[in-house]
């Protein structure tokens, strides 16, 4: 069983790292917990259904095939980057030069607004998504582990590579990380930091766009109040490995798959919330920036 | 800052349509009606609002009652508990003379004591709970089941029927759902068989393969889930997908055409307790009818328990010609009542004399009665 609950808890770890990657980089860069990115995920993943259905209902391509599931997914990204960069310059960037408080009640405002316009948009039901990969897996001794599992995780791996590459290796990257140290001096030296953060909300709301089809995908269902849950959690694996940093999101999300695949499965299904949250507390009370983050008491 | 005079014009304004409001309530007769009109179990709580809806037009299209249109306030709870109390008190604010609902135990527990106090009718039209009644208030009524019946005919059906010995028990920790786990776990007892693993899951998470993969160790040959549709289609297609081939055997709550139309193929094969098929009884042929007209699809579950339950409680306003509480409870817990269910008689607690529940199977993409 052990073996089956790893991949169990590294296929939710991962979803939970990509949305997780989302609230990090926006930390990083202007110090908002973003709580409307969890709807972003939710976007994401009805975007996706939107997509598969106007594509299978007009025949353009087969409910079955790879492209369409591409098309899905470019859709979903696009919409969600292009919401996230909406977001940012309507909710957030007015507000930048007043007090913390203000850009998180307007981030509350706006995830309330968007879980309500798609219930009333989409309804309040919830909808079956399309299943796009048949039965298929690979069996051995330990488990099971099934086309989709290995689907999500791969994909999440590709993305966080990829996202690591573009922060390290790329000019833009380069912007960000600077920002992300001194937004001030970052502006001093040329950069232009409005572009800079709008370019992190898409990449953030881009990753969570990709989770959300992922996740539609593997549960088969999807309702207007998934981003809900999916965020609270996204935000404690961030905080768990530190918010503000990358690799720490990443780290984070997959911790607390695992954490609550183990817990409910080998200690109690009841209590595996408490198992999560208690590591959190464990871990900042000796680690008070999260597992990688750094120490910031000391900043002059 | 607004000016001083535009803020006295608002309030002026608002003083006056408060008082219009006011003005319009006095004419009518207000019944409160209560379910989880929103949210994942909203499949559930049109069901509820439909059945109430018919009733009450039948009545304005014979001039209300009382000589009053009758007015329903509609109180969504979302499954919610916390919800459930403000509802409550919204219905006590706005004067109903009784309440159709809630639908969700959790709810209506905690809603009855409001109304208990308030002195208000309350029937629930899905409540299956046992608590609801037992705790003797007099306000209380149902029109559906409970689940100590609910749990032993479902116990029995998996010990006798399909002769299952390894049984997993799980549940969502509302009222219900872990009554319901409760309850068979108690009658399985009676046959010897004690559950090889019970364990509850949480509502609204949709990843239930870490539970279900402990359950798998166990090598089940039976799971009874007690809960609701939302988390049965997830737990069945995630079963399935495991390669869990143990039987799935589910109470009222998943008794819905959501769970197979969304489950798919994973859902062939479940057991689902339910009352016996609406179709065949024939005083429901005239709701059943109604409903193909006006709304273009069949009858849910409870649309008719929410019927019958709105046309007593109109009936005994008639009757009574008063919207007094404890007369209305009185008439209603002494009338033999003809009913679009057959005739119904309520026995002191609130509870119905009689109500079976049978079993029902996912065959085809459809429920069938098991005989």
């Amino acid at each position: 069983m052990l073996v089956q609950q790893l991949i169990n808890g590294l296929t939710l770890g991962s979803v939970y790292a990509l949305i997780a990657l989302g609230y990090t980089m926006v930390y990083g860069i202007i110090e908002l917990i973003n709580f409307a990115h969890g709807e972003i995920y939710m976007l994401g993943a009805y975007m996706g259904i939107i997509s598969f259905s106007f594509l299978t209902t007009l025949h353009l391509t087969s409910p079955t095939s790879g492209v369409t599931f591409l098309i899905m997914m470019i859709v979903a990204v696009l919409f969600c980057g292009a919401c996230g960069v909406t977001m940012e310059r309507v909710a957030y960037r007015p507000l930048r030069g007043a007090s913390r408080l203000s850009p998180l009640i307007s981030a509350l405002g706006v995830s309330i607004f968007l879980q309500n316009f798609v219930m009333l948009a989409q309804g309040p039901r919830d909808k079956g998504f399309p299943h796009l990969f048949s039965g298929g897996g690979i069996d051995f001794p330990g488990g099971r582990i099934s086309a989709i599992q290995i689907f999500i995780m791969a994909t999440s791996v590709i993305m966080m590579v990829g996202l690591q590459l573009l922060v390290h290796g790329t000019k833009i990257g380069k912007a960000m990380r600077a920002t992300a140290q001194d937004k001030q001096m970052a502006s001093l030296v040329g950069i232009d930091v409005d572009r800079v953060i709008s370019v992190t909300f898409l990449i953030g709301s881009a990753l969570a766009a990709v989770a959300g089809v992922m996740v539609g995908m593997y549960y088969g269902l999807i309702n207007f109040f998934i981003g809900y849950i999916a965020g609270i959690k996204a935000f404690t694996a961030a905080v768990l490995g530190g918010i503000g940093n990358i690799p720490g999101a990443m780290l984070g999300g997959l911790l607390l798959g695992l954490i609550e695949a183990l817990g409910a499965g080998y200690i109690s299904s009841e209590y595996k919330d408490v198992f999560a949250f208690a590591i959190l507390v464990v871990v900042l009370i000796f680690r008070p920036s999260g597992l990688l983050g750094k120490d910031i008491s000391g900043r002059v | 800052m607004i000016s001083g005079w535009r803020i006295w014009c608002v309030m002026a304004g608002a003083i006056v349509v408060l008082a219009l409001g006011q003005a319009h309530a006095a004419s009518a007769i207000k019944i409160g009606v209560a379910g989880p009109f929103t949210g994942d179990q909203g499949a559930i709580g049109e069901q509820g609002k439909n059945g109430a809806i018919i009733a009450v037009e039948e009545w304005n299209a014979k001039g209300g009652v009382l000589g009053k249109k009758i007015e329903v306030v509609w109180g969504d709870d979302q499954h919610d508990p916390k919800q459930a109390v403000a509802v409550a008190n919204k219905f006590l604010n706005e004067g109903v003379a009784g309440v159709i609902g809630h639908y969700n135990s959790s709810c209506s527990i905690p809603a009855s004591t409001i109304y208990h106090d308030g002195k208000v009718v309350q029937i629930s039209w899905g409540s299956t709970n046992p608590q609801l009644t037992d705790r003797g208030l007099w306000n209380v009524f149902r029109t559906i089941g409970r689940d100590d019946q609910q749990g032993s005919v479902a116990a029995a059906f998996i010990a006798k029927k399909l002769k299952k010995t390894k049984v997993v028990v799980l549940h969502d920790k509302t009222t219900a759902g872990q009554g319901q786990a409760d309850e068979v776990v108690k009658a399985l007892d009676k046959d010897k068989i004690k559950p090889v693993y019970y364990g509850a899951i949480t509502q609204g998470e949709k990843d239930y393969r870490p539970v279900l993969t402990a359950v798998k160790q166990k090598n089940p040959e039976a799971l009874y889930y007690g809960g609701y549709y939302p988390e049965a289609i997830l737990l069945t297609k995630q079963m399935r997908e495991l390669g869990m081939k143990a039987v799935f055997v589910s109470s009222d709550g998943v008794w819905q055409q959501e769970y197979i139309d969304i489950a798919g193929k994973a859902a062939e094969g479940a057991f689902i307790t339910f009352t016996p098929d609406q179709t065949k009884i024939k005083e429901a042929q005239g709701v059943i009818k109604k409903h193909k007209e006006k709304f273009g699809s069949d009858v849910g579950a409870y649309t008719v328990y929410s019927y019958v339950a709105a046309n007593m409680l109109l009936d005994a306003i008639a009757a009574t010609k008063s919207t007094d509480g404890p007369k209305l409870a009185n008439h209603i817990r002494k009338t033999k009542w003809k009913t679009a269910l057959g005739p119904i008689q309520f026995d002191k607690k609130g509870d119905v004399l009689v109500s079976p529940f049978v079993v029902w199977e996912v065959r085809d993409g459809k429920f069938v009665e098991v005989r």
